[in-house]
Formats: structure tokens, C-alpha cells, sequence
């Protein structure tokens, strides 16, 4: 009966060894994407990948809709909201390394598209550049956030520039009659808000880019625009005054409760509308928070506002950054996907679409649908802006610097060790 | 008929010593497809420099698993794998085997009781953890208001947004799902146990504690096994709950091994790194499931 003997105990090391690779497959996946290089056919059907929530997607599906009854074409939108660009980027990498990846997908710029481009995942769209016009429809600026390596690998549609969004009433309840217009008037109008009992500005620090939007403003109030620009790129050293004067009003932020009791802790989908709900009096965010927020609440517009936060420097800058369509290299719809691509920055499609902050020209948002956003974009819109920092920063070296910030917040580090400890950052970046 | 009994033999050597490799065979198949050959490749990649995107790759031998013990946060996702381990078996196994044995005896409302033990266990891992997201808000958080309702002020912590308290705020949540589990197991064990252990015992004067070490625990140890194997594959492989409660942070302070393979696998590119961090999870799992299965092995012959 030997038989029997090998049939148990092979049974039991069968399983075990069966355990063991699932354990690392299921870690890793299957590893054969290196050999998914092939071209798809060609067909009617394309597919586009995207983060828009409701109260933007039912626009973008109905324009869709219009360009497959002109093309013949069927397209198919899977969208992923939510967790901004800490998540969307994984699950398009998976797509694209199965082989089933979408012919279209919207990406941010900077170093979030960055991989896309450089491991020739996206295509390059120079010769549509060239028979669309694109050039000369789209913002420079913004085609240069999409643009990697000389490669113009991505069609950037939103610019969008970061603010401070507010509550009126709150405010006013504060006595503030006016948005700040220094620095100073900033720090007095969050002493006043804490005064009477509302949580000045609005910031989650869960995923670290949200609360980082705070300490990049303080980093261009404190060093300037020349001196941040070169910091971005490690240019300059991190290691000086101006960057410890950053952080220590960084810190500062938190200790005199201008930021929510246990920021760090926060999801910003949680406390980013809290202006809007009018448990904190502004946030830090950008245009599209007036469809996602106040407009998918039922609020007025008018009960809210927005301004540049104050640099004291000169020229008047805010955060930036730039979103936009890259098409799939190993596509077989290229030719249509680009079609479609030039009738979405057509300006009544970015119009029907109400993009808040479209880069096309002709295509500035509709005083009457988005009047904040209009606001916005005729008092800053023309103004410079800096690069967002985690599109200015690799992914691995942002969320080492939104640890610096941790361990700022915490009390763990002196703002002088985090500036050493970010030079430290960005250097080996640099050099790398 | 002799002809017949001499026959029979013949026909079941038909297959030879291959026949149990051939009813194998398809499920072979299927098992060297899907996870044979993926887990081979991974360790291959695991001494690459594969970016995780790219058509292209360099060899690097062992360069990956020679840099992971100087990388600080291998350090601290170790540190925090052993802490995780340790409190999240140790906890739910006692509690969900005193819950048994409160459940065994008469109750009213049996049923109900062992259903609300266990309706955490079946409830989405992405509810649970915006649910205690929302408990743990320090400013509105059900906790924090209670705390200060009763006067413990000095108590209220935002929970999830230190270092210090962290780790440990994830692993409540993860406690009180993976209860119900282990107090089923043990409630069907216990009700496996004869009435008349008890009744000889009670007859000799063994007191109910002696009767819980001498006759109750023994006779849970099959349970004891399952609880234990399952609550340690379970707490090995935590990442749910950290990428959904607290994603990894703040910082890096509750970044477990399976999130930091993940955040290098497909969030720095470095998947070529990040699967060495696998291989390195993978082997740890083996060796600390060896003893369970060594045991299991030897109970079968």
C-alpha cells in the first residue's frame, strides 16, 4: 500500500507547495507582460479610461456618444473616481501590462505621466499634433506638461491652477470682509476664524498630497519663484533658510490650529468639501471643486468665493498643473482615437462638457454654469504657476517628502532636519 | 471463474505506475500554468530591474534582495508584520473562544447573539474601514465624542493620524471582524464534546476551571489547529486594511511587507524590487507553515 502513503502525505505537499505559489503569484501576477508588445486590429470600437466622477461623467459619455453617431465608432468609458492620483495610475499600468489596455486614457501630467511616456506605453502624437493643428488650439504651457523627453506623448485639455476656496458666511462671522491680499492677512483671518470657533483651512493628509498643497504655497511665500522652480528640479539645495522658514510655518499652521485636529489622519474626500458643509472655512483645491462639491451639494455658488493664496512675491504665482488624453501605443485605433481626441478639445465639446479650466482656446468656462470658476479663471487664470509637487517629484520620492512632512507635523523633526532631510531626497533623485 | 479472479489484476495494471499522474494531469496542467510558471517568473524578476512597464529589463543577480535590509521601511514593515501577527491571532482566538464558551451553555437568543459576533466577518473590507475612518475622525469621530461626553478629554487622539497610535487603531477594526471566526469553529467543536466528560468530572469534584484545562481544551485541540493555521495565513498576508484605513501612512509608519511590495511594484516602478520583497513574504509564509503542515502530515499517516 505504498500507494496510499504517497497519496496522503503527497496530497498534503501538493497543497503546500500549491499554497506557497499562490501566495507568490498573488503577490507579483504573472509576469508575462513583458511579452503583451503586439498591436491590437483594428476596429469600431475604442475604449477610453478615465477618473471622472458623476458629476462629470454623464457630460463626457453624452459628447462620446455624439462623435460615435458622426464616426461609426462605439466607445466604451470605464472611469475610476476618488482616490486622485494615488490610486488611477496603478490600475491603468495593470490594464496596459494584461494587454487589454485602453485604446484612450486621461492622465495628469508631470511625473505621474511621465512612466507612460518613457516606457513607450503611450504613443507619440506629434503627427496628429501636426494634422489636428493642436499646436496652435492648446496653450503652449500646458502641451509642455505633456510633453516628455521632446515627445509631446499627451493632449492636455484642463490646466488647472490651485486655490483657496471659501465659505462667505464664514467669514463673515470671522469679520473677515475681504480675501486676504498678504500673507499676513492670511495668518490675522485664521486667527479671527479660531477666535469664533471655525477650523480655518480644510486639508486631509491621508495619501499626502493634499496637505502638501499647503506647504508648497509656504515654500513659494517663503524662497520665491525663482529659488522654488530650482528646488523642484534640485537645482538648489533644500538645505537653507528659506526652506526651513517653510516648514517651521509649516508646522506652525498645525500647532496654532488653522489645519483639522489630526490632519494627517484625514481623507480629503472627507474634509476637502468641508467648506462646503461649512465645518471648516476654506480648503486648498482647484476649480473642479465647484461641480464636485458645491454644485453636487445643491448649494448656490454664490454663497462661496475664491482667491489667490498671497505670495508676497512677485509675480503673483499658484500651484498648477496640467490633465490630458495620452493614446495607447500598441492601439489599432490610433487614427480614430486621435479623431476623438480632436473633437473633445473642440471648444463646444470642452464647453458642453463644462471643463472648468479647458486649455483650448475659445473654450473659457460659461459664467452661468460655472461662475467660480469662471471667476477664477478671468481674475488668476493668466497668472504664472508653479509645478504641483507631486507631479514636480517621482511617485517614490513624493511620498518620501510627504514623510518628511509626517514626521514634521508630529513634532518627530526640527524644520531644519527636514530641509537637510529633503535635500537629502532630492539630490539622490537629481543625481539619479 | 478462476480465469476471471486472475484476469482482474491485468486489466487494473493497465495504466501502470502513470495511472494516478494521468487523472493528475489535467489539474497539473492547470496548476503549472497559473502558478508554477507565474511564481518561477517572479522570482525571475525579482533579480531584474524591471521598472514594471517597460519591454526591457537588466539582469542584477541579487542586487534586489542584497539592498532590502538596509532599506528603513523593509525595517519598520517587518517590525509591524510581527506586531500585526502576534495581536491579531492572539486577540480574536481568546475572545472568539470565550464567546463560545458563553454561547455553548443555555442563552436566550442564541442564534441572534452568534449572528451579530459574526455579521463583521461578512461585511466588505472597504465598509469597515470608512466606517472606523468615520469613528476615528478626531474631530467628529464617535470615539473622540464619547471620550469627551464622559470627561476623558485627555484621551481623545487622532487615532489615525500619528505614528504612535497608528498600527494600533488598524488592528481593532481588523479584531473585531476576525472574531466571529474562531468563535464559530469553537462553538461547533464544543458541542462535539460528550456531556458525560462533564458529568464524570463534576462527580470526581473538578472544579469548572479544572474542567475547562483538563477536558474543554483538550478536546479543542483539532480547533485549536484550523484557528490557528487560518488566523496566521490571514494575518501574514495584511494589506487590506492598511491600504484602505491609513495607506501605509502616516508616513511610512504602518507600512506592513504586502504594502511595501505593492508601493514599489506598482507605484515607485520598481518591480524587479518589489518582487524580491515577495519572494522574501512568500518564504517567510513557508517556513512558518511548515510546523502546521509537518503536524497535519503526521496525523494523516
Amino acid at each position: 500500500m505504498t500507494g496510499s502513503t504517497f497519496t496522503r502525505r503527497g496530497f498534503l505537499g501538493l497543497t503546500s507547495a500549491a499554497v506557497a505559489g499562490a501566495g507568490l503569484t498573488a503577490c507579483t501576477g504573472s509576469g508575462t507582460s513583458t511579452s503583451s508588445g503586439a498591436t491590437a486590429a483594428a476596429s469600431n470600437n475604442l475604449r477610453l479610461f478615465t477618473y471622472e466622477d458623476d458629476s462629470t461623467i454623464g457630460l463626457l459619455k453624452a459628447q462620446l456618444k455624439k462623435f460615435d453617431a458622426q464616426n461609426g465608432t462605439t466607445t466604451t468609458v470605464e472611469s475610476l473616481p476618488g482616490s486622485g492620483a494615488a490610486v488611477y495610475p496603478d490600475k491603468l499600468r495593470t490594464q496596459l501590462l494584461g494587454g487589454k489596455g485602453p485604446d484612450i486614457w486621461r492622465i495628469w501630467g508631470g511625473q505621474i505621466g511621465s512612466p507612460f511616456a518613457k516606457a513607450k506605453q503611450a504613443l507619440d502624437l506629434t503627427p496628429y499634433y501636426q494634422k489636428y493643428g493642436w499646436d496652435s488650439k492648446i496653450n503652449t504651457a500646458a502641451i509642455g506638461g505633456m510633453t516628455f523627453d521632446g515627445v509631446k506623448s499627451g493632449l492636455p485639455f484642463v490646466s488647472l491652477g490651485i486655490g483657496a476656496w471659501y465659505n462667505k458666511s464664514l467669514l463673515a462671522k470671522a469679520g473677515v470682509s475681504a480675501p486676504p491680499k498678504t500673507y499676513a492677512e492670511l495668518e490675522t483671518m485664521n486667527d479671527k476664524l479660531v477666535a469664533v470657533g471655525v477650523t480655518p483651512c480644510g486639508l486631509g493628509g491621508k495619501y499626502g498630497w493634499d496637505i502638501m498643497r499647503l506647504f508648497e504655497y509656504l515654500l513659494e511665500h517663503t524662497a520665491g519663484p525663482e529659488l522654488h522652480d530650482k528646488l523642484l528640479t534640485g537645482a538648489e539645495s533644500w538645505d537653507r533658510p528659506e526652506v526651513v522658514e517653510a516648514f517651521a510655518l509649516f508646522k506652525k499652521w498645525q500647532d496654532k490650529k488653522w489645519l483639522p485636529q489630526g490632519a494627517l489622519g484625514l481623507d480629503p474626500a472627507d474634509i476637502e468639501p468641508g467648506y462646503v458643509q461649512g465645518k471648516t472655512a476654506y480648503t486648498i483645491t482647484g476649480p473642479w471643486t465647484e461641480a464636485a462639491a458645491i454644485l453636487s451639494a445643491k448649494k448656490s455658488p454664490a454663497a462661496f468665493g475664491n482667491f489667490e493664496l498671497p505670495t508676497d512675491q512677485s509675480p503673483a504665482r499658484h500651484s498648477g498643473f496640467v490633465e490630458g488624453y495620452m493614446i495607447n501605443a500598441k492601439t489599432g485605433n490610433a487614427d480614430k482615437s486621435a479623431a476623438l481626441l480632436d473633437f473633445i478639445v473642440q471648444p463646444a465639446t470642452q464647453k458642453a462638457m463644462q471643463v472648468s479650466a479647458s486649455t483650448v482656446k475659445g473654450a473659457e468656462p460659461d459664467p452661468k454654469a460655472l461662475p467660480l470658476s469662471a471667476e477664477w479663471a478671468q481674475k488668476f487664470g493668466g497668472n504664472p504657476f508653479y509645478t504641483i509637487q507631486d507631479q514636480a517629484f517621482p511617485k517614490k520620492q513624493a511620498d518620501q517628502y510627504f514623510s518628511v512632512q509626517s514626521d514634521l507635523l508630529q513634532g518627530s523633526l526640527k524644520p531644519d532636519a527636514a530641509a537637510k532631510k529633503m535635500q537629502d531626497i532630492v539630490s539622490a533623485w537629481a543625481k539619479g | 471463474m478462476a480465469t476471471i479472479a486472475l484476469s482482474k489484476p491485468t486489466k487494473v495494471k493497465r495504466g501502470g505506475k502513470w495511472s494516478p499522474w494521468l487523472f493528475a494531469l489535467p489539474a497539473l496542467v492547470v496548476y503549472v500554468a497559473f502558478l508554477v510558471y507565474p511564481a518561477m517568473s517572479s522570482v525571475w524578476f525579482s533579480l531584474t530591474d524591471w521598472d514594471g512597464l517597460s519591454a526591457t529589463y537588466r539582469f542584477v543577480g541579487l542586487e534586489n534582495y542584497v539592498k532590502l535590509p538596509s532599506d528603513p521601511v523593509v525595517v519598520s514593515a517587518v517590525r509591524n508584520n510581527v506586531i500585526w501577527t502576534v495581536v491579531t491571532i492572539a486577540v480574536p482566538t481568546v475572545i472568539g473562544l470565550a464567546l463560545a464558551i458563553a454561547l455553548n451553555g443555555k442563552v436566550h437568543g442564541k442564534p441572534i447573539l452568534r449572528l451579530v459576533f459574526y455579521t463583521p466577518a461578512v461585511l466588505p473590507l472597504v465598509s469597515i474601514a470608512s466606517i472606523w475612518g468615520w469613528l476615528y475622525n478626531p474631530q467628529y469621530g464617535a470615539i473622540n465624542s464619547f471620550l469627551r461626553l464622559i470627561g476623558l478629554d485627555g484621551l481623545a487622539q487622532p487615532w489615525l493620524g500619528q505614528d504612535s497610535t497608528a498600527l494600533w487603531a488598524v488592528m481593532v477594526p481588523a479584531i473585531w471582524l476576525r472574531t466571529g471566526f474562531p468563535m464559530l469553529l469553537y462553538l461547533a467543536a464544543l458541542q462535539g464534546i460528550p456531556d458525560e466528560l462533564y458529568e464524570a468530572a463534576t462527580v470526581d469534584g473538578a472544579s469548572r476551571w479544572q474542567q475547562f484545562w483538563h477536558i474543554t481544551m483538550p478536546s479543542l485541540r483539532p480547533a485549536h489547529y484550523i484557528v490557528l493555521a487560518l488566523s496566521l495565513i490571514d494575518s501574514f498576508k495584511v494589506f487590506d486594511m492598511i491600504y484602505a484605513m491609513t495607506y501605509g501612512g502616516p508616513g511610512t509608519s504602518t507600512q506592513v511587507m504586502g504594502t511595501w511590495m505593492y508601493f514599489n511594484v506598482f507605484q515607485y516602478y520598481q518591480a524587479g524590487y518589489g518582487t524580491a520583497i515577495a519572494v522574501v513574504i512568500t518564504l517567510v509564509a513557508i517556513a512558518v507553515g511548515i510546523p502546521y503542515v509537518r503536524s497535519q502530515t503526521r496525523e494523516a499517516s
